[in-house]
């Protein structure tokens, strides 16, 4: 039955054509999707970075772009960045499968309303909302709390996520009522039946928001911005735009530093596909 | 939890998807509308954050819908928008079920086309400069020399400029569009593809009947956060032309930027956000009328 | 519309900082206060910590203590924010073009030079950068660079060519550093200039102004409020003309037209184009990629018509509003711009330098620095140079003339006439928004 593992397959055909011709394709997407990738990192351990043309074999090989992204303090935004990726993608996960549980599973008044008002949360470019937001920031509403100088302040705004949400609660719709209904009967209340039920049937959709979320956090810029008071609670994000347009170093030590900061995304990427992999086989077991 | 639940059925069942969404809305509230609201408050005054705002009326308005490159903006946001969506949901389609499975080798490459996703936009805009440079000596056009074409100016001519940007969304839209279309194939129902083995149905019409269908939700994903991101448009265009050249690529983020931001008026800024926040929620509810026909 | 707004205030008023300053007032004073100190700086960049060794300096000579925070991208944005939280820094270290921008926000407090201890020690040319519109000061000078032309002297001599003296000269070379294979390496691959051609904060008309200048030509002609726009002038056309044919004769680097500051350095780091007319503060890196002695720094030559007049920046201390420490403010601007503190900030010929040119004139630059190519930048500041014109707020006829340069470099078939008279009307419009039109 390996035949039905995907959609199109292929993997029980035997034409002797076929081998060949996938592995052709599959260079091909590697070259166009990951080459100038690759070969723009290879820059960063070359002297000169040239801004017309790519090479995949350097010249030189230097660490000195590394060494120089080093001095100019980027291990501990690394450090920085991983402490806000870390509790913030925890929370998000939380917060979104629980409001996703929500949107998906109840029908209550007011339902269509709170969709749209999640979904409007992502419509105002961040721009736009940053000098209001940094006023909430400094003092937080009813509570009274001033995040600005803290990593706090950089994680608890991205603990919810319109995008997270929204992936979580088309994929929750999907499974079918009647699993849920029995173990109602059987006495399970609402958190049991959303973790013990539910979420394992959305393991791919759990990679999914795992990667993107972890993606969105490690890429944030204006919120880290308005809320770090001084370099020492930087992250990687608004050290690589410094290093953009810093005139005094080439495009080498930004290379290196990006470098740095793909690392960690690929690792997190490689983390979550297990998720999908989980999936597919739960999938093609429940039948 | 069981107990209360007999006690007050009807009181739980009210409360329960609050309960549910409390901590979403939470930060929501308070991160997002508080500063939305506020956002809203400053597009009708001339914002001085320290001396104190200026009630203008809608004279911010008026500053963005009367500029001269107000309707072309309008025009090449749709044009990337619809360009950038459509592409990427195709070829994003294309690779995930060229890359679907559990085989080893698959593992490595769909990591390698998943990087354009995780690499920060300015060194994919790094990158893209570098492809395109416009001499004949640049990597593309060496590419296209191999067929016979070119030399292009891509970026930097007003015939090609737009295409070009739409070419780098694409690459980078794509593989964000793969994951969770894999993640839609991953929970198709396996039976279903036997059942119409064993109904005689070849490959194709598999794919039209079973999968397709079974990726409704993908669907919806991926064509509501399109209504919800196409408008705005900005960080490829701001990173590798910023509307040039000769304002063939500009669209309404990069107007508003330089309307409003580049100008420290945020009052402006704002006023044309709110125009862009209107025209999203207009689509983006479009989108999902659509889809409510659809599913009955 | 906005802007009208604004500007009947400041204008008409004046008033929108008066009142400022007297509400700045009501803040109770403290004469030993911590002097918070905010710089446009990359942090980590040895820049950072000269401006601290700078803030010590102040410290040990006076006891105010003080702290410094380097913000590069985004400064404006952190300014806001500070702004909304009525939350400002004592000090800020900053460009000069960003002074309409702080007055019109309210957020400086006037300066009155006569009360500047040893005025007449700063150049009267690095005052008139800390004027705005109303004819008022609103900062004390800091720093000052100006523009010069970098070739790549290895390329000159390997073409056989003199210093350009001439705009054909500058033709001539450019001609052959594109054609004449300059490096040697047996590929067509080199080029003319470098040139910042985007409309990206206004790069393509920043970038033009020395040149616009040079021929004669000027944005506007008339004075204060009385100003008509003067870009559509024969003479200004004629060096759109002279860009556009560059860019059409490809002896421009191909993508300038969409190439801001931070993607044209790099072409000139790899040896892609010989010419660049950029700031002092690119030698260091410049130098290090090409390697020392193959950069030679020299005058932009007069235009046909014009003589010789580049671009001139710097950067200004501002004193920002609702200070408890305004004596202690009015200290640091006097100390950074005392020779003592001008020397900290020159760095001698190290990386880093806060202070590109002294704008102190009793501070002998070559005392400090050996290279000599500061000296030419110093000579054209000083003999050579003019900042960019003074009206309410500079940055919509910036935005709007880069447009105008952009266009026509990337289209050879625009019309310079046609466009700069659209351009003049564009002008007329935003000087009367102004209220700065006669």
């Amino acid at each position: 039955m390996r035949q039905f593992d995907t959609a199109l397959g292929f993997a029980g055909s035997r034409h002797p054509l076929l081998r060949p011709l996938r592995w052709l394709v599959y260079l091909l997407l590697v070259a166009v999707f990951g080459g100038p990738l690759l070969a723009l990192m290879v820059s960063a351990f070359s002297p000169v970075a040239s801004p017309t043309s790519l090479t995949l074999w350097p010249e030189h090989v230097t660490m000195d772009n590394f060494a120089r992204a080093v001095d100019r303090g980027v291990l501990g935004y690394l450090l920085n960045s991983f402490i806000v990726v870390g509790f913030g993608l925890l929370l998000q996960i939380a917060v979104s499968v629980s409001a996703a549980y929500a949107l998906s599973r109840k029908k209550f008044p007011g339902l269509r309303l709170v969709y749209l008002l999640i979904l409007s949360t992502m419509m105002l470019p961040e721009e736009i909302l940053a000098i209001p937001l940094s006023v909430v920031l400094a003092d937080v509403p009813v509570v009274h709390v001033n995040l600005v100088g803290t990593l706090a302040g950089m994680i608890i705004p991205v603990a919810a996520w319109g995008f997270s949400i929204l992936v979580m609660a088309e994929f929750m719709r999907e499974i079918p009522i009647e699993l849920e209904e029995a173990a109602r009967i059987d006495g399970a209340g609402e958190f049991r039946i959303l973790t013990t039920i539910v979420l394992p049937l959305c393991r791919p959709a759990l990679g999914v928001i795992g990667i993107f979320g972890f993606v969105m956090i490690w890429d944030q810029y204006m919120l880290p911005l308005l809320v770090a008071q001084d370099s020492a609670q930087f992250t990687l994000p608004l050290a690589l735009r410094t290093l953009r347009s810093d005139p005094e170093v080439g495009l080498g030590v930004l290379l290196a530093a990006s470098l740095l900061a793909l690392l960690p995304s690929v690792l997190a990427f490689l983390a979550m596909q297990r998720q999908f992999m989980k999936g597919l086989t739960s999938g093609a077991v429940k039948g | 939890m069981t107990v209360r639940a007999v006690r007050f059925p009807r009181l739980r069942g009210g409360l329960t998807p609050w309960l549910f969404l409390l901590p979403a809305l939470l930060i929501f509230a308070a991160f997002k509308f508080v500063p939305a609201v506020r956002a809203i408050e400053m597009s009708f005054h001339e914002v001085r954050p320290y001396l104190g705002d200026r009630w203008v009326g809608t004279d911010n308005y008026g500053t963005v819908l009367s500029d001269a490159d107000f309707g072309a903006a309008v025009w090449h946001t749709v044009v990337l928008a619809v360009g950038q969506t459509a592409g990427s949901i195709l070829l994003g389609l294309v690779l995930a079920l060229l890359l679907e499975g559990t085989a080893r080798h698959l593992w490595f490459i769909r990591t390698a086309v998943f990087l354009p996703t995780v690499v920060a936009v300015a060194v994919v805009a790094e990158v893209w400069r570098i492809l395109y440079f416009p001499g004949a000596e640049g990597i593309l056009n060496s590419v296209f020399g191999w067929f016979g074409l070119g030399p292009s100016d891509f970026l930097n001519s007003r015939d090609s400029s737009l295409s070009s940007i739409m070419a780098v969304g694409i690459w980078r839209g794509a593989p964000y569009d793969m994951m969770i279309i894999l993640a839609g194939l991953a929970g198709v129902d396996r039976s279903l593809y036997e059942a119409s083995a064993i109904d005689g149905a070849g490959r194709w019409r598999r794919l039209w009947h079973v999968t397709f269908p079974g990726l409704r939700p993908v669907f919806v994903i991926l064509l509501t956060l399109a209504a919800i991101r196409g408008l705005r448009v900005f960080t490829e265009v701001f990173l590798l032309t910023n509307g040039d050249p000769q304002g063939s690529t500009e669209v309404l983020m990069t107007l508003i930027y330089k309307l409003g931001l580049e100008r420290h008026d945020l009052g402006t800024a704002a006023a044309g956000s709110i125009v862009l926040l209107l025209a999203t929620v207009t689509l983006t509810l479009a989108v999902r009328a659509r889809r409510k026909v659809g599913t009955t | 519309m906005t802007r009208t707004t604004a500007l009947v205030v400041t204008a008409v008023l004046a008033g929108g900082l008066v009142a400022c300053s007297g509400s700045a007032a009501e803040v109770p004073q403290d004469e030993n206060a911590r002097l918070d100190i905010w710089t446009r700086r990359p942090p980590g960049d040895p820049s950072e910590q000269v401006s601290k060794d700078l803030a010590k300096a102040f410290t040990k000579k006076t006891g105010i203590p003080t702290k410094v925070t380097a913000i590069f991208d985004d400064f404006e944005t952190k300014l806001q924010q500070a702004a909304s939280q009525k939350d400002l820094p004592d000090i800020v270290i900053n460009d000069t073009a960003q002074l309409g921008t702080l007055v019109d926000q309210g957020i400086v407090r006037e300066v009155d030079p006569g009360e500047v201890s040893r005025t007449k020690d700063i150049s009267d040319k690095a005052w008139d950068a800390t004027k705005a519109f109303d004819g008022k000061h609103y900062a004390v000078p800091f720093s000052a660079q100006a523009f010069a032309l970098f070739i790549r002297s290895d390329w000159r001599k390997a073409v056989g060519a003199e210093v350009p003296k001439t705009w054909d000269d500058l033709d001539a070379l450019a001609k052959k550093f594109t054609k004449d294979d300059p490096d040697g390496n047996g590929e067509d691959d080199t080029y003319g200039w470098v040139v910042p051609g985007s409309t990206k904060r206004g790069y393509a008309s920043w970038y033009l102004s020395s040149f616009l200048w040079s021929s004669g030509a000027d944005y506007f002609s008339g004075s204060g409020t009385k100003l008509a726009p003067a870009i559509d002038s024969p003479e200004a056309a004629a060096t759109l003309s002279w860009f556009q044919k560059s860019f059409c004769d490809k002896t421009v680097v191909p993508g300038s037209e969409t190439a801001e500051t931070a993607a044209a350095h790099p072409y000139f780091d790899s040896g892609t184009g010989g010419m660049y007319l950029t700031g002092p503060y690119n030698m260091a890196r410049f130098d290090e990629a090409v390697g020392e002695g193959k950069v030679e720094v020299v005058p932009l030559p007069a235009g046909p018509g014009g003589e010789a007049t580049a671009l001139a920046e710097g950067e200004n201390t501002y004193l920002m509003a609702g200070s408890a420490n305004e004596a202690g403010q009015l200290k640091f601007a006097e100390f950074a711009a005392s020779p003592a503190g001008q020397k900290i900030g020159m760095n001698g010929d190290e990386n880093g330098s806060i202070v590109r040119l002294p704008i102190n004139t009793t501070v002998d630059m070559a005392a400090e620095r050996k290279d000599e190519r500061w000296q030419t930048f110093n000579d054209i500041y000083t003999d050579a140079s003019r900042y960019v014109p003074t009206v309410p707020d500079w940055t919509p006829f910036l935005q709007s003339s880069a447009k105008t340069f952009n266009a026509v470099a990337s289209d050879c078939e625009a019309d310079p006439e046609s466009e700069l008279e659209a351009l003049a009307k564009d002008f007329a419009t935003e000087l009367e928004s102004q209220r700065a039109g006669g």
